[in-house]
């Protein structure tokens, strides 16, 4: 039995806890959610997600085409039918009048992705709101209209909120000021009244899902009806916290509580705008760490920079827990050391240095949703004048997430210099083996890695001035 | 004498020309003039759909449900070429809420594209139609299709259009693999005295890439059966298109066919023809004596559901030392697909410039792949880009700034049928998209700028028809209420078509917007009117609603001459109150007039005017692109675009807005992202979904500035509109390839421009 609040309404049902999202929504007749492409890449079908937190409720939009059902439950999940205050609110509005609507198919989505913003950021700003539509795909308009009605959105609220009362919440300022209807006020309560989930019990489960993002592009039509465990939910695979000199990071940790957590941002400082690179927002609301790690895509962002700062991976088995390395954790293809009954129950990494650096780097033909070309993750850290340590590891260069060991090892006890950089980016070349597919040629991916492990340098090296012979 | 008459007119849709023979005005109404002051057309008013389409109210056919609507999902071809041997449907038929199978063995033979029936036993591509389930759900017909066991012949295929020209090679059709079994050659003056001319030659081969629409709303039906009687919720461009060919195929009368669309999201050209998904879902619901649904889902869109062809372009100039081109020739192949479609794409070389010596010669070449349709601007985007790009070196060979040698050759009549234009302002288009880009900033010499980022400036010339033409029909009635109906048999793809022909409409009668309710895509209820495509449709249909506007308001005066027992030229016509010039006291409402009449309605019936005899009707104009490439990574960043365009009169700044940055967009997209892959090792398409296929998000769009350099065209017809869907994506390409050949020196011949095609095009790769 699955209970959630779908926009005003309390909604129990016995539909399998691994059916999709979307399709319970659309079997509501609340039409205004789409679907688009059901992978993922279209926001079409975009979906606000609200979980309790203490006293009040905390909203992220996810892609309800990637959503198993069960998940949901215990949250109110809010669609573009769910926000109608009887008359079309100021975002809406600022949509008609610049024309920020064409076809329309897009626009729900679009407004639910806007939503989510504003309800997170108390002075919103026009990059960071059309940074949030980064997971969504409009055909027609070519968004210059988007980009303005949103930017009109902000300036009115930052302008108003100027004159509020500082000490009503986000929410009840746009209950206030006419985004969202009254009966969010109530929602807190009445999900309070929800059971607690325990479908993470199941046993013998026929799959094990997580955030879903990535197996139900995959395998939704085999999922749907089947056994499934839920681990999303499961609060306590998504810790993150630092003991004796690690950073721990529970296996369920996503990629946004990953940027948004004081504790990493404290030790990665950068790591907030490298992450922006990432999937996309509704995806990165719901992609997890583990999820990343065991879909062993030689590209995956988040493993290439797991690898850079050294993880280890805490393995949960019928027999225990065990720790591996991340840098021994593949060996082929899809292929690593993870047992049948086995999961990540947690990722943990050294503390970065005081004094060290790192750097992430990514190409790829978008800027937003899309996987990389090539993508590289550097950590050095330093001793008097010498690299006393260096992580250097390269993604869609090799059948797995790769940890560059031995340009990591040449790099260590170096006085860094263009020599150093050459031998480097020579001894890099050597540990790869590109394949060429849809996001290169071989021969461009060799080239692309040894320009941004340049990048890597030129950021930690500006002093050198590596580049003045070329230019 | 009769108010109607009937007559031949010609115009372009897409890149054909057509004949029509259809009822037009008798007497035409007196177009606006390029200075007139209107109240309402010409202004930025907010789409009238908006509200509905940012609360979620739109519905979409893809929303659309009857009770007991019965979900049909298509069995494709998983194989590039195969032939059926045999179909077993047993053991799908007996899974539980299945509920019927149709195949080629049962289906009637209905026939389809070239030499091809509706299931055809010969499968000319991955993703050809093997047959159709209809199940209680979707989740059901997708389990049965697993359970259809079909015995396939597998067959060499052809994956390529240069490797369908070979002799040796697989083949589709009996008669080959060039269409016609010859090319379309087109010849003006003498090509080779021409180039003897010359006093420069350039000449290069240019490649473009398959792109798919991928319109956000997938292609989709929903059909009911009354008796004899179907009605299909189609998500189309051209209701009366799909009218015509669903009829013809299950051989009933048009007549018995009602077609419905609505909101639909996006089409772009590929919902332009009826799908076989119709058909098939017709066939299903006659069977079941239910309603039927079906739709596609991405992979079929990317598929099966059309393409921009691809096209490998040979292009030769021959150029005198002062800037006159003396001779051009363009020697090109693209891939159809499977099926019939046009790959040609010398348009824009035929026509764009003056050169009396001209000769092509272009084939067509059928492929194993999903086959093409037009794809917003057929032919002239490749096209453009290939001619443009040609033109850039030739420029560059006589020092010549690239935009001094375009006005150098500047056409003053239509070249290919030597007539003259009914307006060309593409001079104006120059100056001022030259001045809004900053134009002497460009490299004066390509690839000289220094550093890691290479700024570049281009541009590219746009040539398109556009001027649409009859019949396109308007119904109008007016209510003793006041509100005004208008029906026309067009539809709004989401360009504008509710709010342009409210406005319109609102211009003449001088009453509130509101107060008009816009009614269009119903074959059962509305007038006809062409199908959205050619960038016809607000030329066409606008001045068939000024017609009928301009008859109500004409009636209403007569009528309201005769109550106050005057001469209608004594009445005056102002804000929806008819007065008049000597009595003050004569003041009519428009609705209290129709209160007076019995049937309390009035009803006008406008036609769209034929065109001017003698004449070309063409859309023009230039953009310009800013770019910066980096050296490193071979990223090609575009900054800024400016659209300079002669449209004819611009009904409404803000509809226009997006229809342009709509464009540039895709234009944008075509030149470095999208592409279709096929492996050529298997023939299977890899690039199925949005991942692989990709389309830009709002992070990758450059500022674009848009500039109408035209006020109206007033030869055209009443309201003076050139189309501007298509003009929007056709010089974007071709203006971005220039801006990167200022900025890096060196051209990309090959689209699109990924970042591993510009390094080895520097050499670094």
């Amino acid at each position: 039995m699955i209970s959630f609040i779908l926009n005003n309404t309390e909604i129990t049902t016995t539909e399998p806890a691994g059916s999709v999202l979307l399709d319970f929504i659309r079997s509501q007749q609340l039409t205004g959610t789409k679907e688009g492409c059901r992978e993922g890449d279209c926001g079409a079908c975009l979906v606000l997600q609200g979980k309790i937190s203490g006293n009040s409720v905390i909203y992220k939009s996810i892609n309800s085409c990637l959503v198993p059902l069960g998940n949901v439950h215990g949250s109110h999940i809010v669609t573009i039918e769910g926000i109608d205050t009887g008359v079309l609110n100021p975002l809406q509005q600022a949509f008609v009048e610049e024309g920020a609507t064409q076809c329309g198919y897009c626009t729900p989505g679009f407004i639910l992705a806007e939503t989510a913003y504003l309800l997170k950021n108390n002075q919103p700003k026009a990059d960071q709101a059309i940074a949030a539509l980064d997971g969504n795909i409009c055909r027609c308009t070519g968004y210059m209209s988007i980009k303005r009605a949103v930017t009109k959105t902000c300036t009115v609220l930052s302008e108003s909120s100027g004159n509020a009362k500082t000490s009503s919440s986000n929410l009840s300022n746009l209950i206030e000021k006419g985004f969202l209807p009254e009966y969010f006020d109530d929602i807190p309560g009445r999900l309070k009244k929800i059971p607690a989930d325990t479908s993470y019990k199941i046993e013998h489960p026929e799959y094990v899902v997580a955030g879903g993002t990535d197996l139900y592009v995959q395998k939704e039509a085999d999922i749907s009806d089947k056994n499934i465990r839920l681990i999303f939910n499961s609060i306590h695979l998504g810790d993150i916290y630092e003991k004796n000199g690690f950073i721990y990071l529970g296996g369920g940790t996503t990629v946004s509580d990953f940027i948004e957590s004081d504790l990493i941002n404290r030790h990665l400082p950068r790591i907030k705008d490298q992450l922006k690179l990432h999937s996309s927002t509704p995806i990165r609301n719901r992609a997890t760490l583990a999820g990343n790690i065991v879909n062993a895509s030689p590209i995956a962002d988040m493993t290439i920079i797991l690898l850079a700062l050294d993880a280890t991976l805490l393995l949960e088995g019928r027999n225990g827990r065990r720790p591996v390395s991340l840098r021994k954790f593949y060996n082929g293809y899809k292929k690593y050391d993870l047992a049948k009954n086995e999961l990540i129950r947690m990722v943990f990494f050294p503390v970065p240095s005081a004094h060290s650096s790192f750097n992430f780097e990514k190409v790829s033909r978008r800027t937003y949703l899309d996987i990389a070309s090539v993508n590289t993750a550097a950590y050095l850290e330093y001793k008097d004048d010498k690299i006393h340590r260096a992580h250097i590891s390269a993604g869609g260069v090799a059948p797995f997430p790769l940890f560059l060991e031995k340009t990591s090892e040449l790099l260590t006890s170096s006085v860094f210099n263009k020599n150093v950089m050459a031998t480097v980016l020579e001894s890099a070349r050597k540990e790869i083996s590109p394949i060429s597919d849809m996001r290169g040629s071989a021969e461009y991916k060799s080239v692309l890695l040894g320009q941004l492990l340049t990048a890597h340098f030129l950021i930690f090296f500006p002093q050198l001035n590596l580049m003045d012979q070329e230019l | 004498m009769s108010d109607k008459k009937i007559t031949k007119s010609r115009f372009w849709f897409e890149e054909h020309e057509v004949e029509t023979i259809s009822e037009v005005p008798n007497k035409k109404i007196k177009p606006w003039a390029s200075d007139a002051k209107l109240d309402v057309v010409g202004k930025p008013i907010s789409r009238i759909d908006g509200p509905d389409k940012v609360s979620g109210r739109a519905k979409y056919t893809f929303d659309r449900l009857l009770p007991d609507t019965a979900i049909a999902k298509t069995l494709r071809c998983p194989f590039p070429h195969a032939r059926i041997k045999k179909i077993d449907f047993s053991k799908a038929l007996k899974l539980p809420g299945v509920l019927a199978v149709i195949t080629n063995e049962d289906a009637p033979s209905i026939p389809w594209f070239h030499e091809s029936t509706l299931f055809d036993s010969h499968a000319r591509y991955q993703g050809d139609e093997i047959a159709c389930v209809a199940a209680e759900n979707e989740a059901i017909a997708e389990a049965a299709l697993k359970l259809i066991d079909v015995e396939y012949e597998k067959l060499a295929f052809v994956s390529s259009a240069a490797q369908g020209m070979k002799n040796n090679t697989p083949k589709l059709y009996d008669s080959g693999n060039i269409h016609h079994g010859k090319p379309t050659i087109y010849q003006r003056g003498d090509a080779v005295s021409g180039f003897k001319e010359a006093d420069v030659i350039v000449e290069d081969t240019f490649t473009t890439q398959c792109a798919v629409h991928n319109p956000l709303e997938p292609h989709g039906s929903l059909v009911k059966w009354d008796s004899d009687h179907l009605t299909v919720w189609d998500s189309t461009q051209s209701v009366f298109g799909v009218r015509g060919k669903v009829a013809e195929s299950l051989g009933i009368p048009e007549n018995n066919v009602r077609i419905i669309k609505q909101y639909m999201g996006g089409g772009f050209g590929s919902k332009l023809e009826a799908g076989k998904y119709t058909v098939m879902a017709a066939l299903l619901a006659k069977k079941l004596k239910r309603p039927v649904k079906i739709v596609m889902d991405r992979q079929e869109m990317n598929l099966a559901m059309g393409n921009r062809p691809d096209s490998t372009q040979t292009i030769k100039a021959g150029v005198k030392k002062d800037g006159t081109i003396s001779a051009l020739s363009q020697k090109s192949f693209g891939a159809a697909g499977a099926y019939p479609s046009g790959t040609g794409t010398s348009w824009p070389l035929r026509s764009m410039y003056q050169c009396p010596n001209i000769y092509t010669e272009e084939y067509t070449v059928f492929i194993n792949a999903g086959p093409g349709r037009p794809f917003r601007a057929p032919g002239h985007v490749q096209g453009t880009f290939a001619f443009e790009s040609l033109l850039e070196q030739a420029a560059a060979k006589i020092k010549m700034d690239p935009l001094e040698f375009r006005i150098k050759n500047y056409a003053e009549i239509d070249q290919v049928g030597n007539v003259p234009y009914t307006s060309k302002r593409l001079r104006e288009c120059y100056e001022l998209g030259a001045k809004a880009i900053g134009w002497n900033k460009r490299n004066k010499i390509a690839g000289s700028g220094k550093g890691s980022i290479r700024h570049g400036i281009g541009m590219a010339s746009q040539i398109w028809w556009g001027g649409g033409g009859p019949p396109a029909k308007a119904t109008m009635k007016l209510t003793a209420d006041g509100q005004l109906q208008v029906f026309s048999g067009t539809q709004d793809l989401g360009t504008g078509s509710y709010t342009f022909i409210a406005m319109v409409a609102a211009e003449v009668l001088e009453i509130p917007m509101d107060k008009i309710k816009v009614v269009l895509g119903d074959t059962e209820i509305c007038p006809y009117a062409p199908g959205s495509g050619g960038s016809v449709t607000a030329p066409s249909v606008s001045p068939a609603i000024r017609d009928a506007a301009e008859q109500m308001k004409y009636k209403l005066l007569s009528f309201a001459a005769v109550l106050s027992h005057e001469p209608i030229e004594n009445m005056r016509y102002k804000n929806g109150v008819i007065t008049s010039v000597n009595m003050s006291s004569t003041k009519y409402k428009i609705e209290d007039l129709v209160g007076k009449l019995s049937e309390k309605e009035i009803v006008t019936h406008g036609d769209r005017e034929a065109n001017p005899e003698g004449m070309a009707i063409q859309t023009f104009g230039a953009q310009f692109a800013d770019v910066d490439v980096d050296m490193d990574t071979g990223k090609i960043k575009v900054n800024r675009m400016v659209a300079a365009h002669d449209i004819g009169r611009m009904l409404n700044r803000k509809l226009l807005e997006n229809q342009f940055h709509g464009g540039i967009i895709q234009g944008m997209s075509f030149a470095l992202l999208e592409e279709r892959v096929i492996d050529n090792n298997t023939g299977k398409v890899l690039s199925t979904n949005l991942h692989d296929y990709k389309i830009p998000t709002i992070a990758d769009i450059p500022e674009i500035e848009v500039i109408i350099a035209s006020d109206s065209d007033p030869k055209i017809s009443n309201t003076g509109v050139k189309g501007i869907g298509e003009p929007a994506i056709i010089p974007t390409a071709g203006a971005i390839a220039n801006a990167v050949y200022n900025a890096i020196g060196v051209q990309v011949k090959d689209l699109p421009m990924t970042p591993d095609k510009v390094l080895k095009a520097l050499g670094n790769a």
